[in-house]
């Protein structure tokens, strides 16, 4: 068994986590983050990618957007690299209420979110794929935001502090010593090694998974309930603006333009369980009709993937803390301590993605009054590694990459403009990774083919790194194309069902993948 | 003079329009773009694996094999053609084409490797890949080029050295070389390094590259990109080295399956077929219960092209002449076939690795003379026969049954339709006797602007 000694252990590498052990380790704190699996494979990878204006909450909760408001404008310079400023749009659609757009304007006034009514007839001319039937436009700061490319940048931060990232990692126990917290047990569950972590403090930001993370420490329940939602990728950047519906929020509500694809989502359904999301056809359907009412022949046009995430909500009667007021909202915080009889643990559910900084920033302060120290925050001052020229993300970027190198350099996936430089340093990085794991910081098999052509290149670069060997690569292999399909059989119509029989021809017609050399059992990491 | 509309120019499309011509009949060839061909591994697959049984189990002798297949499945597009329609059709080819370009019997298998190292079985196949043929003892180096990214050779020879074949194992190892298509290229496509293998001074500069990494008794796996035009030109690549070459298809654009394509096309045109390329089908035009023309919008413009006899030739999902759209309905998207194979639960689930798509086996029903019927009834036109990837009931991806099924269908609908409009010509073994189609005043026009 391996030995760590820290101060504290961060549970969860959503983008709760990282933002929590990036501002722990800027405090000065020795820390370990652990997930069972990478970072952003959960709740923070699974959404529609938008960094909100604060608009979409103008009206139903004034706080939040406040909040959101200033945390945009925080995370656009502090993860330049990682966010859009598309700028977005809440159009009033047909047979919506036009009046709800006072209510916005005031309600923007009153919570000081930048938002300015515009014509119809700018809207449209600056979207010209936008319904022509829309009653008013106010036009808002929102941008898109690639959740990994965040959370990885927060993560290098917290590396570069000091701090340990480890995933993969399964935690199976948190020890108390008396009253007070004294390790937490993990897994390591590519190599099957057991690591004893010995701390003072556990910091639970495990989303929907916080309740079974509670349960590790002997806790009462802590009653979580997954919301599922589902998103739908279409092709092409049907929008250049993330355009929502001025109502109130609603399913289907809003459509993000994120790299060379836009996204609409989402829904809001109770599951039991977090690890079982379904992608129902008839919640696609939704989405298609959904998108239909902002964007005519949204149907028509191509659906390129489909994913579910579960929302972290926590519901538990007594959710304290002692002082809410400056808590961020929508965010429930667990102090074990009054609850269980635990020092040393906070469970953390809730929250959004845009204001992922500011919540860790309020439960790490929570932390430091507890252990009665008082540590400043620093995490809205200094950019992420990466971001450091504070250029903001742009859609062309790499296609100006690939201009500039293509004469010496391989384009490994076309479609989403990865050359083999930039496969093998993440390789090199991360010699024991999945494809899905290079795919969500590189975007490999992220585009129209869906792996198609990049997934045989990619096995074939990895295996002549010498990390690994042939019965891994080919294992890899064929578990990304079974994760591919995951999200790709719920939208598989039209010219993306072409393509899967594309994809089917080149795999089992030409490469007869499916006769290799079977292995004893599958790779699942 | 009657004259036929052909619709798709894949290897089904050009092989009956081919032998129409042979039989002394006009033949109009509309397709949408290049067919299919060149997505293929540029092989004639006739019946690799019997899917039924479990991940599916490896057929040696193709012919027997589709029998066998026939009569457990008989939606299946095998029994309604038959083996000997499916020899007539890959004989057909293989004369055709000649022994340059295509090589092997209707009746016996040979396992070439696939660019992930996959040991795949097929049927004739281009005599640059024979030397590739999978026997225990057999000793290969995969050569890898460094500029050629679909051509993973060290998966490819650990995959084909842990292959278990009949009798035993092969041996095969991986070299890597550095002999650039064009200079100051980091990323050339097969397509480059192929016209690059036209040029026998390129071969012999490769030729001295590699040589001294080849050991004795080895034989030399390259990628499939061994000269596009010059059909020796691995042969010559093979006598400079001193060793047996052979060539392992890569994922499309498909070098072989351009030879094919190129040799076939030509083939059909010096035979008098005339192919309109970027044509693409919209609808028919129907008059007693017989088709009598096709519209087609080609170069932005709509024309008509009348004919005595039509052949939909246009493939299946892939090419778009099948379409699944977002209310989940299936259509054939030309004529507005019934389909046939679309009563199951559901047509796509979630298990990559699992049983066949069922939406994939979607497709028309056709008659013993490849004449499209609707299922379970009769002809739906006198006068609209099938061939090829659009006939349901086939996973000819899985089965690699793909090129079986589209040269015998292609030979079956053939025969018919020259049996129907020259009615002195001899059926084809099987056929029925002829259909009597009176040829029509404005087939002789051929077209006519809409």
């Amino acid at each position: 068994m391996r030995k760590l000694a820290v101060d504290v252990v961060v549970i969860g590498g959503g983008s709760t986590g990282v933002g929590v052990v990036r501002d722990v380790a800027m405090r000065g704190y020795s820390a370990v983050l652990l997930d069972r699996a990478d970072l952003g494979q959960g709740t923070s990878g699974r959404f529609h990618g938008l960094l909100h204006s604060g608009g979409r909450y103008v009206v139903s909760d004034p706080g939040s957007a406040t909040e959101c408001a200033e945390e945009n404008a925080i995370v656009t310079r502090i993860h330049a690299d990682a966010v859009e400023t598309t700028g977005g749009y809440f159009v009033t659609a047909p047979g919506d209420d036009p009046e709800f757009a006072d209510k916005f304007l005031g309600g923007a006034a009153a919570t000081r979110v930048p938002a300015r009514e515009i014509s119809v007839a700018e809207a449209l001319r600056n979207e010209p794929r936008l319904n022509p039937g829309i009653l008013r436009a106010i036009e808002v700061q929102d941008g898109s935001v690639d959740g990994w490319q965040m959370i990885w940048g927060a993560a290098r931060s917290a590396m570069a502090y000091g701090a340990k990232v480890l995933t993969y990692h399964r935690v199976t126990r948190i020890e108390r010593d008396g009253g007070q917290v004294s390790a937490v047990y993990a897994t390591d569950l590519k190599d099957g090694e057991d690591v004893r972590i010995d701390c003072t403090f556990v910091l639970n930001c495990a989303g929907p998974w916080a309740g079974q993370v509670a349960g590790m420490a002997d806790c009462e329940p802590v009653e979580v309930v997954p919301g599922r939602g589902i998103m739908v990728a279409m092709n092409h950047r049907l929008v250049n603006r993330v355009i929502n519906r001025l109502i109130y929020p609603a399913d289907g509500d809003i459509l993000v333009p994120v790299h060379t694809v836009c996204i609409i989502g989402t829904t809001d359904v109770k599951v039991e369980d977090p690890d079982a999301l379904a992608i129902p056809r008839e919640e696609v359907q939704q989405m298609l009709d959904a998108g239909e009412i902002l964007v005519p022949g949204f149907r028509r046009s191509r659906a390129l993937h489909a994913w579910a995430g579960a929302r972290p909500l926590i519901k538990d009667k007594r959710v304290s803390s002692s002082d809410t007021r400056h808590m961020s909202r929508g965010m429930a915080v667990i102090d074990h301590a009054e609850r269980d009889g635990l020092e040393g643990m906070l469970t953390i559910g809730g929250g959004k993605l845009t204001t992922y900084r500011l919540m860790a920033e309020h439960i790490v302060d929570e932390m430091c009054r507890k252990l009665g120290e008082t540590r400043a925050c620093r995490t809205a001052d200094e950019v992420v590694p990466g971001s450091e020229n504070g250029k903001n993300y742009h859609v062309t970027h790499r296609l100006h990459d690939r201009e500039e190198d293509r004469l010496d350099d391989q384009i490994i996936c076309e479609c989403e403009l990865m050359s083999r430089s930039m496969f093998i340093k993440a390789w090199e990085d991360q010699p024991d990774a999945s494809f899905d794991d290079i795919r969500r910081q590189l975007r490999l098999g992220m585009g129209p083919c869906q792996g198609g052509f990049c997934s045989t290149r990619a096995t074939g670069i990895a295996l002549d790194t010498g990390h690994i060997d042939l019965e891994r690569a080919t294992g890899l292999l064929r578990l990304f194309l079974k994760n591919r399909w995951i999200g790709l059989w719920p939208i598989l119509y039209g010219d993306q069902l072409r393509q899967a029989a594309l994809d089917n021809w080149i795999f089992q017609g030409t490469l007869d993948v499916e006769h290799l050399p079977q292995p004893e059992t599958e790779v699942e990491l | 003079m009657s004259r036929v509309i052909v619709i798709g120019a894949g290897v089904a499309g050009l092989t009956a329009a081919l032998r129409l011509a042979r039989a002394g009949v006009g033949v109009t060839l509309l397709t949408k773009g290049i067919g299919g061909l060149q997505l293929s591994q540029g092989t004639v697959d006739v019946l690799g694996y019997q899917t039924a049984a479990d991940r599916g189990l490896r057929v040696a002798d193709p012919l027997t094999g589709l029998g066998e297949l026939a009569a457990a499945q008989p939606s299946h597009p095998y029994a309604r053609i038959g083996a000997d329609a499916v020899r007539a059709g890959v004989e057909f080819l293989r004369e055709e084409l000649g022994p340059d370009l295509l090589v092997g019997e209707a009746d016996a298998n040979v396992l070439l490797p696939t660019a992930v190292g996959a040991v795949r079985p097929t049927c004739l196949v281009q005599p640059s890949m024979l030397a590739g043929s999978c026997v225990p003892g057999a000793r290969f180096v995969i050569v890898g080029l460094r500029r050629l990214k679909d051509f993973p050779a060290g998966l490819i020879a650990g995959n084909l050295s842990r292959a278990v074949l009949d009798g035993g194992q092969l041996t095969a190892r991986a070299v890597t070389i550095d002999v650039p298509a064009r200079q100051g290229e980091a990323d050339s496509s097969g397509l480059t390094y192929a016209r690059a293998f036209d040029d026998p001074a390129f071969r012999e500069r490769f030729a001295a590259e590699l040589r001294p990494l080849v050991e004795a008794g080895e034989t030399v796996g390259l990628p499939a990109v061994l000269g596009l035009k010059d059909r020796t030109a691995w042969q010559h690549l093979s006598e400079l080295l001193g060793h047996p070459v052979f060539e392992i298809p890569l994922p499309p654009p498909s070098v072989p399956g351009m030879r094919l394509n190129l040799a076939l096309t030509a083939a059909a045109r010096a035979a008098g077929v005339r192919i309109v390329n970027g044509s693409w089908a919209t609808s028919p035009s129907v008059a007693d219960g017989k088709v009598t023309a096709v519209s087609f919008t080609t170069s932005g413009t709509p024309r008509e092209f009348a004919g005595s006899a039509f052949l939909l030739a246009a493939g299946g999902f892939e090419s778009g002449a099948l379409s699944f759209d977002s209310h989940d309905e299936v259509k054939e998207t030309i004529f507005g076939l019934p389909l046939a194979g679309t009563d199951v639960p559901a047509l796509v689930h979630g298990d990559y690795w699992g049983a066949e798509q069922p939406l994939f086996g979607v497709g028309v029903a056709v008659d013993d003379t490849m004449r499209v019927v609707a299922p379970g009834g009769g002809p739906v036109y006198q006068n609209l026969w099938a061939a090829g990837g659009v006939l349901a009931g086939a996973y000819r991806w899985t089965e690699k049954s793909g090129e079986g099924i589209a040269l015998g269908s292609a030979v079956k609908a053939a025969d018919a339709i020259a049996a129907a409009l020259i009615p002195s010509s001899r059926p084809a073994p099987g056929s029925p006797p002829a259909t009597e189609i009176p040829d029509q005043a404005r087939a002789d026009q051929t077209e006519a602007t809409a």
